[in-house]
């Protein structure tokens, strides 16, 4: 059963489109990849799906319940996180408020239960806590967790991010360039990591990647976008041997191809 | 900078951290034995501006919010209660929770359309507000118009009629208690967490589930509330108010004394608002010098500034200067 289902989806900027007629099902418990080259309206569908951008025309049905006309948060609230191209921490916070951040969704104490610090509310701040510290273990900053988010090292960064993301029990997760900036060692157990978080939480994947030896690996299913088109869907290898696919990625002779698709 | 890090240190231990503040509450209450009435006033201003720093901080430096008119908040807890006492005969302390009242209802008409905008906007809006709440009250018969509400009867406290400096040190001082604890208690709250969040990055904390708008909103009203509730106060131990006691000046001197400190930091702030209440009067006395007081504190103000951005209070361990929330490059800007 598709656990998110796209519809018909456009978005125009003033003039330009970012995304013409985009229409696709992710499956509940699948990985699954949006690839496309530099530009194609990759992040403007996650904008989409996360209640950043709204969509022009077009639906984004997501567990049976429409996403369109909700607020970034609400969206959260129904089960899907986001990580950023370029990591938006909480800099002048220690990693563990970072990852607290996570359990707000999860957590209803109010300014009442704040001032008041009724059992209720101790009890509560007690068990986003202990939910934090797990999610800090699982990911590998469990040490670092009183430091300031802006002095960790860009991998260290990227692990407070995903634990702030799994700390706020996704049914969804979407990763934006999850692989950016990592060096092989740190791709292979960014693999490793997605599996892993998929069978111990049965969270469902979604993600945007360059990276192509990563797509190939985790995906079960590939997405194409070129000019907000989708040109392409299938397995791994229905995909890499798609010609449409071939031409987008290689396009004409002087564009660049930074992805070493077919390499 | 060496010196800072030792009291750091001094600090993050948590027993010292007690041990100094039971120490400094059994001082702040016995002083009143030993001091003239003088110095208990300047202490008492010290408190008063403790209090509206403390409000202000709630929007500033937990939020990140730029408010330009807190004058404002404080002048309509001034004005409510000198209203219900002088015209309509209420005991003080009913007025209290009306002033409350008032004060959050305020809030929320300002803040409500406003804080869905960008923040920036919030910097303009409330500096109108502050001008406008100065002029109706300058041009209206109900606030006694340009002279104010003189003759407020001092109120009563189980039988004491609060009429002697150290009684309002006391209950001020009582009140700056109460203020520490309420900020505590958000700062350290699933809500306080929130606002940091929004003060840091307005999207991220959507993306995680803030909703932003009724945040900022909260955090607005219950600067607004604090800042009235003080007004209040301020109403019955001046026992007159008038326009010119909230005037721009007001609002500037309060977010001064806020960024002084470090904004965000609750230690940060009372000293930044002691610093403002007692620093102008330690020259008041000196020939010359005297005179020219001000112009020595705002020097020293841009020293403060050029060196510590961050604020006076010493920053946690770890933590290197500049871009903190103490920062004011950060307030407001998105």
């Amino acid at each position: 059963m598709a656990l998110m289902h796209v519809d018909d989806l456009t978005m125009r900027f003033s003039g330009i489109t970012a995304i013409e007629r985009l229409t696709l099902d992710v499956q509940e418990g699948s990985i699954t990849s949006l690839i496309g080259p530099n530009g194609a309206g990759k992040t403007s569908v996650f904008n989409c799906i996360t209640g950043f951008y709204k969509a022009t025309s077009g639906d984004i049905v997501f567990d049976g319940q429409s996403l369109i006309n909700l607020k970034p948060y609400q969206i959260t609230y129904r089960g899907i996180i986001r990580t950023f191209q370029n990591v938006r921490l909480f800099k002048n916070m220690t990693v563990l408020e970072n990852v607290l951040s996570g359990t707000h969704s999860v957590s209803k104490q109010s300014i009442f239960g704040a001032l008041a610090r009724h059992s209720a509310a101790r009890l509560e701040e007690k068990a986003v806590l202990e939910s934090a510290e797990y999610f800090l273990e699982y990911t590998g900053i469990y040490n670092k967790r009183h430091e300031l988010a802006r002095n960790l090292s860009y991998g260290d960064q990227r692990r407070t991010e995903w634990a702030r993301a799994l700390a706020s029990q996704p049914k969804l997760l979407l990763l934006d360039e999850p692989a950016a900036g990592l060096n092989r060692g740190e791709k292979d157990s960014l693999i490793e990591l997605i599996r892993k978080l998929r069978s111990d939480f049965s969270i469902t994947v979604f993600l945007i990647e360059h990276d192509m030896d990563l797509v190939m690996k985790v995906s079960e299913k590939v997405i194409v976008v070129n000019f907000g088109v989708k040109i392409a869907e299938g397995t791994p290898n229905q995909v890499q041997t798609n010609p449409q696919v071939i031409e987008a990625y290689l396009g004409s002779e002087e564009e660049e191809d930074e992805d070493g698709f077919i390499s | 900078m060496q010196y800072f890090t030792k009291i750091r240190q001094l600090l993050d231990n948590k027993f010292a951290t007690r041990a100094i503040l039971a120490a400094l509450c059994v001082i702040m209450a016995l002083l009143p034995l030993f001091l003239n009435n003088y110095v208990l006033n300047v202490l008492w201003n010290a408190f008063f501006y403790m209090l509206l720093a403390m409000g202000l901080n709630i929007i500033v430096g937990y939020c990140g919010l730029c408010d330009l008119g807190y004058a404002a908040k404080f002048a309509i807890g001034a004005y409510t209660t000198g209203i219900l006492i002088k015209t309509y005969h209420w005991n003080f302390w009913l007025t209290l929770p009306a002033s409350l009242a008032v004060s959050i209802i305020a809030a929320l008409l300002i803040g409500g359309p406003t804080l869905k905008l960008r923040s920036d906007y919030l910097a303009i809006v409330t500096l109108g507000f502050a001008e406008i709440v100065r002029i109706t009250a300058r041009n209206s018969n109900i606030t006694g118009s340009a002279t104010g509400i003189s003759a407020i009867p001092r109120p009563s406290f189980f039988g004491i009629r609060l009429v002697k400096p150290n009684h309002w040190y006391y209950v001020f001082l009582v009140l700056v208690i109460i203020f520490i604890i309420i900020s505590g208690r958000i700062r350290n709250s699933r809500v306080g967490r929130a606002l940091a969040f929004i003060r840091e990055d307005e999207d991220a904390a959507q993306a995680m589930g803030v909703n932003t708008t009724s945040y900022k909103l909260l955090a607005y009203t219950i600067g607004a509330a604090m800042g009235g509730i003080t007004g209040s106060f301020y109403a019955v131990k001046m026992t007159s108010i008038s326009p010119s006691s909230f005037d721009f000046t007001q609002s500037v001197n309060i977010l001064l004394a806020v960024i002084l400190g470090g904004m965000g930091k609750i230690p940060g702030v009372i000293v930044g608002a002691a610093f403002f209440a007692i620093f102008p009067e330690l020259f008041r006395d000196i020939p010359v010098i005297g005179d020219m007081r001000m112009l020595f504190f705002g020097i020293l103000l841009i020293a403060v500034m050029l060196n510590r951005p961050q604020g006076l209070w010493p920053d946690k361990l770890g933590s290197e200067p500049g871009g903190l929330p103490g920062d004011i490059n950060t307030v407001g800007r998105r």
